[in-house]
């Protein structure tokens, strides 16, 4: 069997001394698709962002590619961060910088690549999120849809083998949230890249995922396919689908 | 301890190649665009400085005549260099604050990380080259603004003479006086970013954060430069 690209192993992060996680084992395979579920202020975005390297364990370890971050030398860190591109919860878009500009940025200062063609790439990845039409303007000067979809084109821009999206359908309406979802699908399976996708759009989770993470109590409460997610009888993670309060 | 290490961080960065682009855009936002609120600001002050110094002066010696070289010393050793950097921290500085608390707040410093792009490098080092730069280019300017705005008041207003004032400012000041000046506005200017990104880095969440991230680098700035200025004006005095 092959070695997954991101392993947690026994991973707790603290913040002095509440607990974000406690004890979180978890594995990404390569091509998998991973969509995170459960209430509001579980540790779900820590756990995005420790699979991302953004966030430091306190206990445990976070290995990517079997390295661990926290040990590689800075020049090992910057490869690994480059095999990953991220849509943030809050998008984190550079908002000195226009639409166009905001794509660009990643390959100018990272890649290789001349001008033009990172320019035709830029069109490229703006086109396929369909926002070729509002390149000349500033992120503030879009909707929030619009957002989400120029976080998940910058998140593409230098090619990423692993996608970490965290909320990407948040606040959108149906028609939108339906259109981001066929385009993390499409962009997925015709790259192989691997996805973690934090949601709390049920029926896009189970659209998307090939393993549900049902996050509770700070800790990975159960691990399946839809079908096993689905079929589940762990009370916490049903009482989560109905909607009802456990705490 | 965060201090020491954000410290040592941006001065490793500032030591790298720096990042043209971003050098150029801030030299134009501290430096071109700060030109005319410093120059009105350093004139006005330089107006008040001599007139108060003759009132005084008439009042203690009954006599203004070295009013004028008192007047340049005072300018180039203090006011230009003091008044102008004191004026970045609040434009430059309070602006810079306030970007690097609002890209933590909105997760743009993670993005950086995440491209592997390294903050100081990016955000910090070229900030701090445009800044010190700056703040010697724009004291050298306002010494000279401040000369003139001096001139035209102790020509116009206190009765001396072009030739009475030239002389008075030949006697008291030499061009070290210019050089030290522009040696302080770098000092001072280099202060400013890097007392802007540590409280933008490290403040607390939200909107709150940022207005707090804002006062505090405005507070810092000034109360260092002041510090700065009297470490400088003791060790310039040997050279003298």
């Amino acid at each position: 069997m092959a070695s997954p690209i991101i392993e947690l192993d026994q991973v707790t992060v603290r913040f002095g001394e509440s607990p974000l996680l406690e004890d979180v084992n978890l594995q990404l395979e390569e091509g998998q698709c991973l969509v995170l579920l459960g209430p509001s202020g579980e540790g779900k975005t820590t756990l995005l962002k420790l699979m991302a390297g953004l966030q430091i364990p306190t206990k445990g370890r976070v290995l990517i590619h079997g390295i661990n971050p926290e040990e590689s030398s800075r020049k090992e860190r910057k490869k690994l961060f480059l095999e990953m591109g991220m849509l943030f919860q809050k998008n984190a878009l550079f908002d000195s910088m226009s639409v166009l500009e905001n794509v660009l940025f990643p390959m100018r200062e990272i890649s290789d690549l001349t001008e033009s063609e990172q320019h035709r790439l830029a069109s490229e990845l703006l086109e396929a999120v369909e926002l070729d039409h509002v390149k000349a303007l500033f992120p503030h000067e879009i909707s929030g849809g619009m957002q989400k979809r120029l976080g998940i084109a910058r998140a593409l821009s230098l090619k990423p083998r692993i996608v970490l999206y965290d909320d990407p359908t948040a606040g959108l309406d149906p028609i939108t949230s339906k259109r981001i979802a066929k385009l993390i699908k499409d962009l997925s399976k015709k790259e192989n890249v691997s996805t973690v996708i934090i949601t709390n759009d049920m029926m896009r989770a189970f659209q998307l995922a090939d393993n549900i993470v049902f996050v509770w109590n700070k800790q990975v409460d159960m691990i399946g396919s839809p079908e096993v997610a689905k079929s589940s009888q762990k009370e916490p993670f049903r009482s989560f689908l109905r909607g009802e309060n456990r705490a | 301890m965060i201090l020491v290490h954000h410290l040592s961080d941006s001065f490793s960065a500032i030591f790298k190649r720096p990042h043209f682009r971003e050098l150029i855009r801030h030299l134009e936002f501290a430096g071109v665009s700060s030109l005319p609120i410093v120059l009105i600001c350093v004139c006005f002050a330089a107006m008040v400085t001599i007139l108060e110094s003759a009132f005084h002066m008439k009042i203690l010696i009954q006599n203004d005549s070295l009013v004028p070289g008192f007047a340049a010393l005072l300018i180039l050793r203090e006011l230009g260099a003091v008044i102008t950097c004191l004026l970045l921290a609040s434009r430059v500085g309070a602006g810079y604050a306030a970007e690097f608390a609002s890209m933590k707040v909105t997760e743009q410093l993670d993005a950086l990380k995440l491209l592997g792009i390294d903050r100081y490098w990016y955000l910090v080092a070229p900030r701090t080259l445009a800044c010190a730069l700056s703040g010697a280019f724009l004291t050298l300017l306002a010494n000279f603004m401040c000369l003139y705005a001096a001139f035209l008041i102790s020509n116009l207003i206190l009765g001396h003479s072009s030739s009475a004032f030239l002389a008075g400012f030949r006697v008291f000041v030499t061009y070290k006086d210019l050089l030290f000046a522009a040696i302080k506005g770098f000092c001072f200017g280099a202060t400013i970013p890097l007392i802007a990104s540590y409280f933008g880095f490290f403040g607390a969440e939200g909107a709150e954060g940022v207005g707090q991230a804002t006062t505090k680098s405005v507070v810092a700035s000034s109360v260092t430069i002041i510090i700065i200025d009297f470490i400088l004006s003791w060790l310039f005095s040997h050279f003298y």
